[in-house]
């Protein structure tokens, strides 16, 4: 049987013109508890890659240029 | 990254730490200051930095025993009590005696403490039993300064391992672990002299109401590794039907804060705004209080400060919007909620095995031993009752310098090559596979079971009925889960972490015919206490096999317990059930 | 059976110096966060160096990882870039620059408790009052004179820290500076005091135009343990605000005021839960009989924790009566 794939919107988002993941920075996904972050092939940067989210925000708070927001996951808001 | 790769590395150490969350660290920290030789390795299965119940810090300690505001045996007593009288006070008094020096030493490391215009520790008084409570408005940085300290000694960190099972000798004795990369696959043997395991709570055995599977009450992350790890290999593990079940923001994974908001005049309240919680300690008789109220006409239970000053709202929402879960402010946002208008609704949380606020654990005496020689457990995952973050500390510490000190002693024990071979076709079976059934699924299907069954009131038919669909879930796992990288296959390990735990709640909460600590074991069909056949430990172990439980007597109270005082206790709990 | 390396590398600074000359600010920026992970004194001069970096952004990570270092060195890094022109730069410098437990820095602290910046004096005071240095106190003392009231709030905590009898007179004369904010600071410093003219100096403090300093004052009390504040203490009790009130019964019950029961046990009828059962606490603190009958009635109160209390309270004026 195959696996398909269930959209969710995710709680972390990134401002992409802020994020220096392409420079090498990966502050965000070295601290996440969860280890969802990855950074994108495609842009160089940051983004939620599993929605397994705790919304800890240690993403958030050590970001070093203040790219990363965690919002509440829709289904607790 | 992620994809799945061959690979096979192997390492020794003289004291390997299993979780690097809070007690993890404080072990390794301690092993290696008590002698600088010892090859201390700390092994994590997120980052060290930002990981455990502590990743963004702790806003307070709910049991520091500070000379001056209490006593070491005033706090045995109370955790005595506040435990049904089931409790091995040797390890609860040597806490309580420790503590402080921790404190003191987190100070000097940069912890940050609440202290008052005169540099002294500023404990709060909360009810005339005793002064426990030590804000820490400024406690997000603990695990920064634990970090600094781990660098600086040189303890060998090794992050993103995920520990599977550890590694016996001949004579059953501890040999080390087997742990796999969660972004690569690849596997790592630690052989070692002692283990600590301080792997935390089982967070993710029963499921938050929401539905999703991360909004638990403990970081997401601890899955009960930890317990599964010990059960397999032999250890004891402690009063498992004692669980953890306490009170939070509902939807929000928030605690209640009581401690927070308690010093600055905040309490709970029912809907009509009225105090109504009898018993003085934090217990699983006060869960039960909470739960009646929650199911009474005057339920829901509210989080009351609006009768506070703007100021002190304010004060207030500083350490609960910034420290330890400081996403509770936007929780709040999105809902309009303003403290100083209106209570705040809350719940109760999913059940879990943690003994940072109950009683449960991989059995440990008081010098953090397991039933394992050679293996210690420390923090949430160890049987010392109401552990709480400074109670993983000191514990931590004192595993920490006992397993530096008995490695010291020792030949690094040999480990069966079988034994290591046969956890990789174990590991990687679901990745073998094309298709299949994948761990998130599971993972969901066993925490509503565990929700459907296994939840207080604890009911006899319906706790077996969980053990049957956890046998059918369990042969899915084995045979029809599939995996298709790293950090699913990371997933799918936790997914047999949370069904071993849930086969040992239904286990352990079946053995024990009576009701004991409140809510955490209310049996419809046992209400009460039963002192004459249940005045013990239960302790589940794997023998042959095959999952047992046995009685294991108190140890004799060191500090004695006037009958009067648990019998005031007894009378607030008649009056409640009445 | 070799494989990948399991530990965490410590960096190598070699490595690490190349990058933080690189033309591109964001990677000098991460040049300075691989500089903490080394946990090596050596990285604190290529530390210092990026305080000074052209980019604001690089100077702001260099100031927050300065405050995982301690030392001289670090100290005067901070200090330097406590007048960066960029104020977040400042603002992260002032914070690190608390962390510093390294006494001898107090000698790079010191020279500086007069400059002409508000804002560094200020920070100056924050770090000196971490490093309890005795040569901080003069300068202290003459700070809260100073024009700016945050650099008075951090002068009263040089001093408070320090408890010293001799620096008395100067917290008590704090206690009515001008600042909300400085007297509540002087109120709660004078709490290491056992003598007479603190007590007075927080009696007076009693009728601050201020409830959080009223209650403060209250507390200070209550500390203090000095009989000679009851009376006024007994006056709060009929303050505007119920949490001075709240915290007058408080510590009317830490002193044991016996002189007090007849004006708290009207409270244990008031219409705050709270103060109800505070007022049974203090009754119960100072175990005078004759509150026994007043504090009978509470035992049925509608509020558990009052009903708690009073059987408590009840029970301490049996043991002592």
């Amino acid at each position: 049987m195959p696996i398909a794939h269930t959209p969710t919107t995710v709680p972390v988002i990134v401002d992409e013109a802020k994020c220096i993941a392409d420079k090498g920075c990966t502050v965000c996904v070295d601290v996440c508890p969860l280890d969802v972050l990855r950074i994108s092939d495609l842009t160089g940067k940051a983004y939620m890659k599993y929605d397994e989210c705790w919304y800890c925000m240690p993403c958030e708070a050590d970001c070093p240029t203040g790219a990363v927001t965690v919002n509440i996951p829709y289904l607790l808001r | 990254m992620d994809e799945i790769k061959d690979g096979l590395t192997e390492v020794s150490c003289d004291v390997l730490v299993i979780g690097g969350g809070t007690a993890g660290p404080m072990a390794a920290y301690k092993a290696k200051r008590r002698n600088p030789a010892t090859r201390v390795v700390l092994l994590e299965k997120a980052n060290v930095k930002r990981s455990g119940a502590i990743a963004m810090g702790m806003d307070g300690l709910n049991n520091a025993v500070v000379p001056g505001y209490a006593t070491p045996e005033q706090y045995t007593k109370e955790i005595t009590i506040a435990n049904d009288g089931i409790c091995d006070q040797a390890p609860v008094y040597k806490y309580a005696s420790h503590c402080f020096d921790i404190i003191q030493e987190l100070d000097r490391v940069g912890i940050k403490f609440q202290k008052n215009e005169n540099g002294d520790f500023d404990v709060k008084k909360v009810h005339h039993l005793g002064s426990y409570v030590l804000p820490m408005p400024n406690g997000d940085t603990v695990k920064k300064a634990l970090y600094r300290q781990l660098r600086r000694e040189k303890v060998l960190i090794s992050n993103r391992y995920m520990a599977t099972r550890l590694l016996t000798g001949r004579d059953g004795q501890i040999a080390g672990a087997i742990a796999i990369n969660t972004r690569s696959a690849e596997f790592l043997v630690l052989r070692a002299k002692t283990v600590i395991l301080c792997a935390g709570a089982a967070g993710r055995l029963g499921l938050p109401q929401s539905g999703y599977l991360w909004g638990t009450y403990e970081n997401a992350t601890n899955s009960g590794d930890g317990y599964a790890m010990a059960y397999h290999a032999g250890a004891g593990l402690a009063n498992l039907e004692c669980y953890q079940i306490n009170p939070l923001i509902k939807d929000y994974n928030g605690p209640a804060c009581a401690y927070v908001a308690g010093p600055f005049g905040a309490y709970t309240a029912n809907s009509e705004g009225n105090r109504f919680i009898e018993c003085d300690y934090w217990s699983g008789q006060m869960m039960q209080e909470f739960y009646n109220e929650l199911q009474s006409g005057k339920g829901p239970v509210f989080l009351k400060l609006n009768h506070l000053h703007s100021d002190t709202v304010g004060k207030i929402e500083a350490v609960l919007h910034n420290v330890e879960r400081p996403s509770r402010g936007r929780f709040h946002e999105n809902r309009g909620t303003n403290y100083r208008e209106r209570m705040i609704e809350m719940h109760i949380s999913e059940i879990g095995f943690c003994s940072g606020h109950s009683a449960s654990g991989v059995y440990v005496d008081e010098f953090a031993r397991t039933t394992v020689p050679g293996l210690y457990a420390a923090g949430d995952m160890a049987s010392v009752p109401h552990n709480y973050m400074l109670g993983a500390f000191t514990n931590g510490a004192v595993a920490g310098e006992h397993a530096a000190d008995f490695a010291q002693g020792i030949d690094l024990p040999e480990y069966d090559p079988g034994d290591v071979s046969r956890e990789q076709a174990r590991v990687l079976a679901p990745t073998k596979r094309e298709d299949g059934i994948p761990p998130n699924q599971l993972e969901y299907k066993t925490r509503r079971f565990v929700n459907d069954y296994l939840q207080p009131p604890k009911v006899t038919a319906k706790m077996k009925l969980g053990q049957a669909r956890f046998v059918e879930i369990r042969d899915d796992m084995e045979n029809a889960m599939v995996v298709r990288d790293a950090h699913e296959l990371m997933r799918s390990l936790e997914v047999a972490s949370i069904l071993d735990c849930a086969e040992m709640a239904a286990f352990a909460s079946l053995f024990r015919t009576e009701s004991r600590w409140g809510l955490y074991h209310h049996r419809v069909e046992y209400p009460e206490k039963n002192d004459d056949e249940w005045f013990c430990h239960s302790i589940l172990r794997q023998q042959n096999r095959q999952m047992t439980a046995e009685k294991r007597p108190v140890a004799p109270y060191i500090v004695p317990i006037d009958e009067s005082e648990r019998s005031a206790y007894d009378r607030q709990r008649i009056r409640q059930q009445a | 059976m070799m494989g990948v390396e399991p530990f965490e590398a410590f960096g190598d600074l070699d490595e690490i110096s190349e990058r933080l000359a690189s033309p591109d600010p964001s990677v000098r920026r991460l040049a300075v966060i691989d500089l903490v992970e080394t946990s090596s004194g050596e990285a604190i001069p290529l530390l210092v160096r990026a305080a000074g970096d052209p980019a604001a952004e690089v100077r702001l990570q260099a100031a927050r990882a300065l405050g995982e270092f301690d030392g001289v060195d670090v100290a005067k890094a901070l200090i330097g870039a406590l007048v960066d022109s960029d104020a977040a730069v400042a603002q992260e410098a002032a914070g690190s620059l608390a962390e510093i437990r390294d006494s001898r820095a107090s000698a790079v602290l010191l020279p500086l408790v007069a400059h002409s910046s508000a804002f560094v004096r200020a920070a100056i005071l924050r770090a000196l009052k971490a490093l309890q240095v005795s040569e901080s106190l003069g300068p202290a003392v003459a700070a809260l004179g100073d024009g700016d009231a945050a650099v008075r709030v951090q002068a009263v905590g040089v001093i408070g820290y320090l408890k010293q009898v001799e620096t008395l007179p100067s917290l008590i004369h704090a206690t009515r500076d001008a600042s909300a904010d400085v007297r509540l600071a002087a109120i709660n410093a004078l709490s290491f005091a056992r003598n007479d003219a603190a007590a007075q100096a927080a009696a007076s403090a009693l009728s601050d135009r201020e409830w959080q300093v009223r209650a403060a004052a209250a507390e200070t009390i209550g500390r203090i343990g000095h009989a000679s504040a009851v009376n006024p203490l007994i006056a709060s009790l009929q303050d505007g605000y119920w949490q001075v009130r709240q915290k007058a019964l408080q510590n009317l019950g830490k002193l044991r005021a016996r002189a007090a029961v007849g004006a708290i046990i009207p409270f244990l009828a008031d219409a705050l839960p709270s103060l109800r059962k505070d007022a049974a606490a203090a009754l119960g603190d100072i175990a005078d009989a004759e509150a026994r009958d007043a504090l009978a009635t509470r035992v049925h109160d509608e509020d558990p924790d009052v009903r708690k209390t009073a059987i408590w309270a009840l029970a301490q004026i049996g043991a002592r009566n």
